[in-house]
């Protein structure tokens, strides 16, 4: 079963380009750091409240990304704020992009290919190797929005991370999107640790505008 | 965390009192999935539940999977104000029918 995080990741993949949508993006960085303390959670290595992040559990879980993210949290105390463990794992959002990306080629599901752009500038590119994987998590994410059923907490996570980053759409179109948008915000909402997320998302849009000239 | 079985006329109610979290959650959630395989009606009570975490929902929602998949009913009761404020922040409370206390939630199912 891939992590959520690998999820994530090959819901942001364009399979016309081989690349990842967005991913030098500080939303983008924030939503895997959300993507691998579900995972945590998932594991019952960290828990949470409206308030606080617990860790219950600091020894390995075997995947290298995980134990990574709870490497990096263990600076923090055991229990400290969720946007807290959220901003130190954003910050090694490069770092959790690049070794969520190796487990994918591990698992077979993408290829790397360098090349050039315009003979001069090399390029990277992890074209799917078959789609089977992503067309899975597609369709979990379809059948869930268009029924009553109760979600599982995979599920709740993996929307939770979708909505927050805008890649919903590259499950519905955008009326089909309209229409299923209470289904999404119900789900979405089910999981404190995306709640979270999502305010950190939206403190730092609004910090990016004042930066901006304009803004 | 303590959670106790008791037989009523319409149900059976499963009494929690203490703290849901993940310290407890993998043994509360092989105990609830036991108990909803074999009722066809279960009430939660949790008037003396004083915490419930992450954790603790995703084994309310696996909780309510199975019921709604096997067609059985469980409902919660007697939800403290910061349990019930979790259960509204989080949209658990559409997830399940809630009543302020055991013996209306049993009322419910007579």
């Amino acid at each position: 079963m891939l992590t959520c995080a690998e999820e994530l990741l090959l819901l942001a993949h364009d399979e016309q380009s081989g690349q990842f949508a967005n991913l030098q993006d500080l939303l983008m960085n924030t939503a895997l750091a959300g993507a691998v303390l579900m995972d945590l959670a998932l594991l019952n290595r960290v828990d949470t409240d409206l308030h606080s992040l617990i860790v219950l559990d600091r020894s390995p879980t075997g995947e290298k990304v995980l134990d990574f993210a709870l490497n990096a949290i263990g600076t923090l105390p055991a229990k400290t704020k969720t946007i807290d463990a959220l901003d130190v794992l954003r910050r090694q959002g490069n770092e959790l992009e690049q070794q969520v990306i190796a487990r994918l080629i591990e698992h077979g599901i993408l290829k790397e290919q360098e090349g050039r752009f315009l003979w001069v500038f090399e390029t990277r590119r992890y074209p799917l190797i078959d789609g089977k994987e992503l067309r899975e998590v597609k369709r979990r994410i379809a059948d869930l929005l268009l029924s009553d059923e109760i979600p599982d907490p995979r599920d709740i996570v993996i929307i939770a991370l979708a909505q927050s980053c805008g890649l919903l759409n590259r499950v519905f179109s955008e009326s089909e999107l309209r229409s299923a948008q209470d289904r999404i915000d119900q789900i979405a909402k089910m999981d404190l640790i995306g709640q979270a997320m999502t305010d950190m998302m939206v403190e730092l849009n609004a910090a990016l505008t004042k930066l901006l000239p304009y803004g | 965390m303590d959670i106790t079985e008791q037989k009523a006329d319409s149900a059976t109610v499963l009494q929690f009192s203490g703290r849901l979290d993940g310290t407890n959650s993998a043994a509360t959630d092989t105990k609830l999935a036991d108990a909803v395989s074999r009722n066809p009606a279960l009430v939660l009570d949790f008037a003396a539940l004083d915490y419930i975490s992450s954790a603790g929902l995703r084994v309310l929602l696996k909780a309510a999977k199975q019921a709604q998949t096997a067609k059985q009913k469980l409902l919660l009761a007697g939800l403290q104000p910061s349990v019930k404020q979790v259960f509204e922040i989080s949209g658990f409370s559409t997830l399940f029918a809630t009543f302020p206390n055991r013996d209306a939630a049993l009322a419910s199912l007579k």
